[in-house]
C-alpha cells in the first residue's frame, strides 16, 4: 500500500489512473468493465486483492449500479472511484445526475470513446460532452502523467466545501488509454501534504448516513420548495470552483513541480503567437509538437489547451482572443444542430459575445470515432488560420461554417 | 548509426504472438537504458488470434515525444510472421533505408523488389521459442527473441537492461524469457 519513494513506471494511460486512485487512498472503488476503459478496474481489482489498497470493491451488474452504489458509499462518508466509458456512461446517465445533484465528490475517469451505432471504441469525446449539463466538473488529460495528475487534482477540488461537486477526468479511448509511457508516481509524504485528509466518521459537512440518526434525502419537492435553489447553488459553486482549480493547480506544482498552467487552461507559446489552436485531450499536447515544428520555419503560432470544459474558462477565452487574431477551436467531438456542430467551438464563440473582441474563430471537428490526427494534419489546421489571418480566406469545403478536418468525401 | 531525433519501429504480427507485448516492452527497455523517452503505441481493433497486428514503438534520446500518431515511416520493422510481407500495406512500408528484422530460418527471395539500402536481418524466433518451450496453449511466444534480436541489431539497449524488464514483468518466467533472449541475440545473422 505504501509507496516509499517516487517512481517512474512505464505504464498505459489507464493503469496511470488506476494508480492515481491508489495514490489517493481511495476508500470504495465501484466496478463494471468497458472497453477501452476496463484495465483501470482490472489494474484496481488487483491491487485490491493483493492487500496494497485498503479498499472496498464493489462488482456491480451495470453501469448504473456503478453510480448508485458509489452515490451510497459516498453518503456514508468515503472517497469514492470508478471508471467508465462511452455507452457506459450513458447507461449510467441518471445517477450521474443523481450524484451531482447530491453534491458528492465522486471521481471517475473516462477513457472516451465513440458513440454507438455504428459501434466504435476509438477515442471521441462526445461520451462525457453528453453529459455537460449534469453539474460534473470535466476535464481533460493530454497526456499519461497528466491523467494521474488530474485525478489527485480532482480530489482536492471536489472535496474542497466550497465545491462539493464530482468530476470526470477523461482522456481519449485508446490514444491514451491503451499507448505506454513513463509516468511519475509519487510518494506518500508528498501525496499527504497535497491531498485533503480522509473523510472523517461525520462525512461530507451537508449529509452522512448515521444508523443512529435516520434521514431522508433527494426526495419529493414540490415546485415552490428549495429544488430551483438547490439548482443555482450547483451552478453557482460550479462557477466559484474556477478559483479553486487555480489554487490546487498552483499548489500541485509547487509540491510536485508540475505545471498545468493555471489549472483551467495550458498555454504554449502564446506570448508572440499570431493565431492559436484550442484543444482538448491528447491532441494539445501533440499541437505543441506543431507549433515547434512550424516555429522552426519561422511561423508565430501558439497552443492552448483546454483543460476544463466544465466549469468553462470563459475569461481565459477572452485572454487567448485578446492575444491574438484567429483561434482555431478543435473538437473531438460532436453536437448536433449547435452552433459549430462541436461542443467547444460553440461555447469559445460565446464566450466571445459582447465582448467587443473581434478575432475570428475558426471551429474545427476532426478526430472523431478515433480517425487519426497526425502532427501534419495539425501543422496544416495552424496554416489554414495563418492564411484566414492574412487573407481572410476561410478553408475551403467548410460545412455549415465548420471545418471537418479530415473527412472522407461523402455523396 | 541513425540521425532522426525519435527513432519509430514497426511490428508486425499476427494475433497471439505478442507483437503488442513487445512494441512496449522495446520501449520500456529503450527507457530503461537512457533514452529520456519512450512511447508504446498499439493498433486495436477487432483483433482474433491469427489475424494480422500493428503497433509501434517510437524512442528519443533527447526530446520529449509528444505525438500519438502511429509510424508511417520506421526506421525499423519487426516481421514476426513471413506470409504478412505478402500483405500489400505491409510490404508498401519498407521503405529506403529501413532495417528488416524477419523471424524466419529460410532464405527470403525479395526478386529486386525492395527499395535502395534495406538493411535485412533474420532469426529464428520460432525455432528459439519451440527450443526453450516457450509456448502459450502450443503457440510460441516470439516477443523476447525478436527483442534480443533487435538489441544485437541496433546496439541500443543489452542483454542487461533486457534482464531488468524481463524479470520486472515475467517473474518466475523471467529465466526461460532470457534463454531465448540470449539465443536471439547470438543467432541474428544479416541476410545478403
Amino acid at each position: 500500500m505504501s509507496q516509499k519513494e517516487q517512481e517512474i513506471k512505464f505504464i498505459s494511460g489507464n493503469v496511470a489512473a488506476a494508480y492515481a486512485a491508489r495514490s489517493a487512498k481511495v476508500q470504495v472503488i465501484s466496478a463494471y468493465p468497458i472497453t477501452p476503459q476496463t484495465v483501470v478496474v482490472e489494474k484496481l481489482s488487483e491491487f485490491v486483492d493483493s492487500g496494497d489498497m485498503p479498499a472496498q470493491y464493489i462488482k456491480v451488474e451495470s453501469e448504473h449500479s456503478v453510480m448508485a452504489s458509489l452515490i451510497g458509499a459516498s453518503i456514508a462518508g468515503t472517497r469514492t472511484f470508478s471508471a467508465t466509458a462511452g455507452q457506459g456512461l450513458l447507461y449510467m446517465s441518471e445517477m450521474v445526475h443523481w450524484a451531482a445533484g447530491t453534491r458528492l465528490p465522486i471521481v471517475m475517469t473516462i477513457a472516451s470513446r465513440g458513440i454507438a451505432p455504428p459501434w466504435n471504441i476509438w477515442a471521441d469525446f462526445t461520451d462525457v460532452i453528453s453529459q455537460r449539463d449534469a453539474g460534473w466538473l470535466t476535464a481533460f488529460a493530454s497526456s499519461h502523467q497528466e491523467i494521474y495528475d488530474g485525478v489527485l487534482m480532482a480530489y482536492k477540488i471536489c472535496e474542497n466545501e466550497e465545491v462539493l461537486l464530482p468530476m470526470f477526468v477523461a482522456y481519449g479511448g485508446f490514444v491514451l488509454s491503451h499507448t505506454f509511457k513513463p509516468v511519475i508516481i509519487e510518494p506518500d509524504d508528498k501525496l499527504e501534504k497535497f491531498l485533503p485528509p480522509l473523510p472523517d466518521e461525520k462525512g461530507w459537512p451537508h449529509i452522512f448516513i448515521d444508523p443512529e440518526r435516520p434521514m431522508m434525502h433527494g426526495n419529493l419537492i414540490m415546485p415552490s420548495g428549495f429544488y430551483y435553489e438547490f439548482r443555482m447553488k450547483i451552478h453557482d459553486e460550479m462557477m466559484k470552483s474556477m478559483h479553486i482549480i487555480k489554487q490546487t493547480a498552483l499548489e500541485f506544482e509547487k509540491i510536485f513541480g508540475r505545471s498545468y498552467g493555471n489549472g483551467l487552461i495550458q498555454e504554449y507559446k502564446m506570448d508572440d503567437a499570431e493565431v492559436a489552436l484550442i484543444n482538448i485531450g491528447g491532441l494539445a499536447l501533440q499541437a505543441e509538437q506543431a507549433v515547434d515544428e512550424l516555429r522552426q520555419e519561422g511561423y508565430k503560432v501558439g497552443s492552448v489547451k483546454l483543460r476544463h470544459f466544465r466549469p468553462f474558462p470563459t475569461e481565459e477565452i477572452i485572454n487567448i482572443a485578446k492575444k491574438v487574431d484567429v483561434i482555431g477551436v478543435v473538437d473531438r467531438d460532436t453536437a448536433f444542430g449547435s452552433p459549430t456542430g462541436g461542443a467547444v467551438s460553440s461555447e469559445c464563440k460565446s464566450a466571445l459575445h459582447g465582448t467587443g473582441i473581434d478575432t475570428i474563430i475558426l471551429p474545427i471537428i476532426t478526430g472523431i470515432g478515433g480517425r487519426e490526427v497526425s502532427v501534419e494534419q495539425q501543422k496544416e489546421e495552424f496554416k489554414k488560420l495563418i492564411k484566414l489571418k492574412e487573407t481572410g480566406e476561410l478553408p475551403k469545403d467548410m460545412i455549415h461554417g465548420t471545418l471537418w478536418d479530415g473527412i472522407l468525401e461523402v455523396k | 548509426m541513425i540521425e532522426k531525433k525519435i527513432i519509430e519501429i514497426a511490428f508486425h504480427g499476427r494475433g497471439g504472438q505478442t507483437a503488442i507485448t513487445a512494441s512496449q516492452l522495446l520501449a520500456e527497455m529503450a527507457y530503461e537504458s537512457g533514452f529520456k523517452d519512450a512511447i508504446a503505441i498499439p493498433i486495436i481493433g477487432a483483433e482474433r488470434r491469427g489475424a494480422p497486428i500493428q503497433a509501434f514503438s517510437k524512442i528519443s534520446r533527447d526530446t520529449q515525444i509528444r505525438s500519438y500518431s502511429s509510424v508511417t515511416d520506421p526506421d525499423f520493422i519487426l516481421i514476426f510472421d513471413t506470409t504478412l510481407l505478402m500483405i500489400p500495406r505491409v510490404f508498401a512500408t519498407i521503405k529506403e533505408g529501413v532495417i528488416l528484422i524477419i523471424n524466419s530460418n529460410l532464405k527470403i527471395y525479395f526478386n529486386n523488389n525492395l527499395p535502395k539500402n534495406v538493411k535485412i536481418y533474420m532469426v529464428d524466433a520460432t525455432g528459439i521459442s519451440l527450443k526453450h518451450e516457450l509456448a502459450i496453449e502450443g503457440f510460441p511466444i516470439l516477443n523476447i527473441p525478436m527483442l534480443g534480436a533487435f538489441a544485437k541489431v541496433s546496439g541500443f539497449y543489452g542483454l542487461d537492461i533486457m534482464e531488468k524488464v524481463i524479470k520486472k514483468k515475467f517473474g518466475s518466467r523471467a529465466e526461460k524469457n532470457m534463454k531465448t533472449a540470449r539465443d536471439a541475440f547470438e543467432m541474428v545473422k544479416e541476410m545478403i
